[in-house]
């Protein structure tokens, strides 16, 4: 594999913030955190799950499909960024169409932002700000191979299933090696209809 | 996972980029409004007599603006979201009955989004100056030049009074300008104006897009390029002020070719670039009211899992709608807030995917 994707594994994540600290740091976003670090059952378990932009490449990108002004850019290689500032309005639909739950909405300032792989770093060669210093490799950026040479014992599944539908990404998620998975579950699965 | 090689390039992606299929329907849309203008331009120079033909170049590159922007727009509004808000734009800052409060509500919204921009105020006080400076700049630039490009506007010398000026719009008398008066100066003074405007507000944003590293690496080609070409129309048009005012002329005529050749560039380009905002933020300035009015009409629509807030409920019907049309068939996940949708999907992994990661 020689495409360079992040990885990430919320089972190494240690919560300890320090992707949270260090993407603000990044030039695009200054003082501004893109990375979301939720704790699924705090005060029973310690575990954490960092989320960042899976930068979706089939259906490509819903954040810029629903976009009502073709803010959000895409480039050749598929990375999605942050709305573009001129062309922003605030509406919020990037945020409530991704499955992920990735784009935030500044209500004061009417501009989405989002995780845009540290566009100004990764384009020079170098890591994205979180991968850089997550100590557990929770995060990894790298190949796919560089990964399975480093962790043989995972796989890394780039497909989502939300429902009875599939996103295609082009981060991915690590799982065991001997698990049988085709996607990796999105956390929708309800019909509509059992909701009433 | 799929095998692309990922060759990140330095050159930003171009967000607006025009659609890369070729469009009849919008060719034909995009040609309507040049023969439009075309014909405005006829019938307003009193069938080309005040048209300036010196000023031909200007006037082509207009007809061409029309084209490309009309093309633009019609294919824009063809994406079910950019459909969907341009229809609610248009109803929410529409003026209903009177006595309701619309009217005003509508006036507040377009003065605050279109002219202030009081959006940009709240992410930088500087930079909404210095857009303010090139926002009316730029009108001022336009209402003048437009006019007397198309002939609409003339002047006629005032027999016997030297300094005084008819001034003829759409070929009809409608005042009278001495050019020395302060009114006169302004009057003929005032794309100098427009200019400094511009280049007040255009060093700010060069200033900024040096001194901000993330800027500089990622937004060069696209944001600096608009601005130096804003910036290069008002120095050679001050260069021609400068000329007749302070060297006898000199130097004149080549000036006046390379105004030209900036200005027709910047026009021709207005609906590839960055320069195309000035037409999609304008049309889309009722989006606010519409979720404002859709929110007292049908509140507001709490999580599923977690019962916070997420959004009004008539924008999430809109966004599920949009989805629809546009294939994403996960349109219900609107009604989860996206922190719950993450802590979902993370206890999704912890059940299914990692057992043991407790």
């Amino acid at each position: 594999m020689t495409k360079k994707a992040l990885f990430i594994d919320p089972g190494r994540c240690i919560g300890c913030q320090a992707c949270v600290a260090a993407c603000r740091e990044c030039d695009s976003h200054p003082g501004k955190s893109m990375i979301h670090l939720d704790y699924p059952d705090p005060g029973n378990s310690t575990a954490a799950a960092p989320t960042v932009c899976m930068h979706c490449s089939d259906p490509v990108a819903p954040c810029a499909q629903v976009c009502p002004t073709d803010a959000i850019p895409i480039d050749e290689q598929g990375i999605v960024g942050s709305a573009s500032e001129e062309l922003c309005i605030g509406c919020g639909n990037c945020v409530h169409a991704c499955p992920f739950g990735v784009p935030k909405l500044d209500l004061v300032e009417m501009l989405q932002s989002k995780c845009d792989m540290c566009y100004d770093r990764t384009s020079q060669g170098k890591l994205p700000m979180c991968a850089s210093v997550c100590p557990t490799d929770a995060l990894f950026f790298g190949t796919q191979a560089e990964l399975m040479q480093k962790r043989p014992g995972v796989q890394a599944v780039d497909i989502f299933g939300f429902g009875d539908e599939t996103v295609r990404t082009n981060n991915a998620m690590v799982a065991p090696a001997g698990k049988n998975l085709d996607r990796i579950p999105g956390g929708y699965s309800r019909e509509p209809d059992s909701r009433e | 996972m799929n095998d692309q090689p990922l060759d990140y390039s330095i050159l930003p992606p171009d967000p607006g980029g025009a659609r890369p299929t070729w469009d009849p329907s919008a060719a034909a849309a995009g040609l309507i409004a040049t023969a439009v203008l075309a014909l405005a331009i006829y019938s307003g120079s009193a069938n080309l007599l005040h048209f300036d033909a010196a000023l031909v170049g200007y006037t082509l590159a207009t007809l061409f603006l029309a084209f490309g922007a009309t093309y633009r727009l019609v294919t824009w509004s063809r994406s079910p979201a950019a459909r969907r808000y341009l229809s609610k734009s248009r109803k929410a800052l529409l003026p209903r009955p009177l006595g309701d409060g619309t009217l005003t509500a509508s006036a507040r919204e377009v003065t605050s989004t279109v002219l202030l921009q009081r959006f940009i105020a709240k992410r930088s006080r500087p930079r909404w100056l210095a857009h303010q400076g090139l926002f009316w700049g730029v009108i001022l630039a336009t209402l003048i030049t437009f006019p007397l490009t198309f002939g609409w506007i003339h002047f006629r010398a005032v027999p016997g009074t030297g300094s005084g000026y008819y001034v003829y719009m759409m070929g009809v008398r409608a005042a009278h300008l001495d050019a020395l008066s302060l009114l006169g100066w302004l009057t003929f003074h005032a794309l100098d104006l427009a200019s400094l405007l511009i280049l007040s507000g255009g060093a700010y944003f060069l200033w900024h897009r040096w001194s901000t590293r993330g800027n500089s690496l990622t937004q060069l080609g696209r944001d600096l390029m608009p601005l130096l070409a804003l910036m290069a129309i008002s120095v050679t048009g001050l260069a021609l002020t400068v000329s007749s005012v302070f060297m006898e002329g000199a130097w004149y005529q080549p000036l006046a070719f390379v105004h030209m050749c900036t200005v027709v560039l910047t026009l021709v380009w207005i609906p590839f670039g960055k320069f195309f905002h000035t037409l999609q933020r304008p049309a889309m300035a009722g989006v606010g009211l519409h979720k404002e009015l859709g929110v007292q009409k049908g509140g507001v629509a709490q999580c599923v899992r977690c019962g916070e807030p997420v959004e009004g409920t008539i924008f999430l019907d809109d966004l599920k709608q949009t989805m629809g049309e546009l294939g994403l068939g996960f349109g219900d996940w609107v009604e989860t807030c996206p922190s719950c949708k993450r802590l979902e999907r993370g206890a999704a992994y912890r059940n299914h995917v990692k057992e043991g990661y407790r």
